[in-house]
């Protein structure tokens, strides 16, 4: 007897392959997936309910370093700061955010060795504001 | 002593030629960490003693430490196959304490989500069924065909496998009249796999030979030791939840309930394919007939202290029955978050189908059922009859331990 799945093997073996050569080739995923974001700290009001409402315990607020001018509407001069190893990229962040400060990207590169933060593309927002020193 | 004598025996050793053979937790044929312990004469399998425990992570201690919201989110983490039916589960719950309607668009977005949740849970499991078999081009072609509806999910919702799409008062986020173009060219791609592949499961000889006749249960076995979901189904024990409770729109969509009187493993198999082929004509519905309106609530704006009150709701999850009890006593956090799986029924009532058949046998029976440890381990239940005669293994004899 034939067996039943011959057909399709020899379909395969004459198709391109399934497979993707990841890293090599990227992964196709939506514009819209749920991947690595950030706070725009020129729209942050430092009211910490990211952190409150955070389900992976994820975000930490920290001050404002030194050679950056603090929006004035962020009287505490805090932001949130995001371990990204931690975070379940459930977005909660974003969707309780009363300023609407997070940008959100579909990048899911996110494999290191070191913890990772938001710290570095947050502070960049403030300085593109041109509110740094 | 002289030839022709005889003595009259006054001691008898009792020793039971017994196999016990450890199957899993970690095992190359088991996909999930769960230990049977197999007693086995020969090849020929006696008594299965189910083991579980190792995959306890206290989530329903961590639902009673957080807050209301923040649990949507680690019930969706009990188990990633079957997030959205939890979390649809316990948002159910949620707004019954709230006494909160969502509207007629999330709803139907919500049973979109559940229904591409179980079709892409039933390939998988047919897929590593095909694999316990040793059939592994059909586990790949199966995961191949998968991918498209873990792509359908990220579409939808946001990401191929966590979902988190579901929310007190409708779902996350909406469906474009572009997005729904795609979703229907991908449930056109793969409902002739699905077709095809119970053609497969239906002819091929190999899976004929492997499935037909073993780990059979009768409708009484069923009903005395509560199996649930698909099992039960494939049993000819007429058992759905969406049926029964017609919770979100399921009184509204065509849905038709699948039973099959094959009892084996094979119709379970069978009876998983066609549900998919059902869910498919369900998402395909809901994709034609998608009310208009607001599906996504403005989560600022939800109520962050719940009243007072009792809550238990009950989903079919693709393993069967999923409930949710949910205890408030007002608050920002849960008294208490109950949660019983199907899978802690299924597989740890399921030790008596196993004796009679082969040690070959149990992996495949054992996948029939679909277990889902990380779903059920969030308790420790032992319940194991004490045996009452001592009985000696054939290696405590090899050990020297009479």
């Amino acid at each position: 007897m034939k067996p039943a799945l011959l057909k399709e093997v020899i379909k395969s073996i004459f198709s391109k392959p399934a497979t993707i050569q990841y890293p090599k080739e990227l992964t196709p995923v939506e514009l819209d997936a749920r991947g690595r974001h950030y706070p725009d700290l020129s729209k942050c009001i430092g009211c910490s309910l990211c952190m409150i409402e955070c389900p992976a315990n994820a975000i930490i607020m920290k001050k404002i370093p030194e050679g950056y001018e603090a929006p004035k509407r962020n009287p505490k001069k805090i932001y949130p700061s995001i371990n990204y190893l931690k975070c379940v990229y459930c977005y909660r962040c974003v969707t309780v955010c009363p300023t609407n400060a997070y940008v959100t990207t579909s990048e899911y590169r996110l494999g290191t060795p070191e913890p990772i933060f938001s710290d570095d593309l947050s502070l960049k927002t403030l300085v593109s504001g041109g509110k740094s020193d | 002593m002289a030839d022709g004598d005889t003595v009259e025996a006054t001691k008898a050793l009792e020793i039971p030629m017994l196999l016990e053979v450890p199957v899993g937790p970690q095992h190359p044929a088991l996909h999930e960490p769960i230990l049977l312990k197999v007693y086995a004469s020969g090849e020929e399998v006696v008594r299965v003693e189910i083991n579980t425990g190792y995959n306890h992570r206290g989530i329903e201690k961590l639902a009673e430490k957080n807050t209301f919201y923040k649990d949507i989110f680690i019930v969706g983490r009990v188990c990633g196959i079957c997030n959205t039916v939890h979390a649809n589960c316990y948002v159910r719950a949620l707004e019954h304490l709230l006494g909160k309607e969502p509207p007629a668009r999330a709803k139907y977005l919500r049973v979109l989500a559940m229904e591409l949740e179980r079709l892409h849970s039933h390939m998988l499991i047919e897929a590593v069924m095909a694999e316990i078999l040793g059939f592994d081009t059909l586990f790949m072609h199966i995961m191949k065909d998968r991918e498209l509806i873990m792509k359908a999910k990220e579409i939808l919702t946001g990401a191929r496998v966590l979902a988190d799409y579901q929310m007190v008062g409708g779902v996350r986020r909406d469906l474009s009249s572009e997005k729904i173009e795609r979703l229907n060219k991908i449930l056109d791609l793969v409902e002739p796999r699905l077709k095809y592949y119970m053609k497969l499961f239906e002819e091929d000889v190999t899976i004929r030979k492997r499935l037909e006749g073993v780990g059979s249960l009768t409708p009484y076995d069923i009903t005395s030791h509560g199996l649930l979901g698909p099992i039960a189904r494939a049993s000819g024990v007429s058992t759905d939840v969406r049926l029964h409770d017609m919770y979100e729109v399921y009184s509204e969509v065509p849905y038709r309930i699948v039973v099959m009187d094959g009892k084996d493993t094979l119709a379970r198999m069978m009876l998983r394919w066609e549900e998919a082929i059902v869910s498919l004509e369900i998402s395909r519905y809901i994709l034609k007939n998608l009310p208009e309106g607001n599906a996504v609530p403005d989560e600022k704006r939800l109520p962050r202290v719940f009243p007072e009150g009792e809550v238990y709701t009950a989903v079919e999850a693709p393993r069967g029955e999923l409930t949710y009890y949910v205890m408030s006593k007002g608050g920002t956090m849960p008294y208490r978050v109950k949660i019983r799986t199907p899978s802690f029924n299924n597989i740890i009532n399921s030790g008596f189908s196993y004796i009679g058949h082969t040690i070959a046998d149990v992996p495949v029976i054992l996948v029939s059922y679909d277990p889902c440890i990380s779903c059920m381990e969030r308790i420790t239940v032992v319940d194991f009859r004490r045996k009452e005669r001592k009985k000696l293994l054939l290696k405590d004899v090899v050990r020297g331990r009479v």
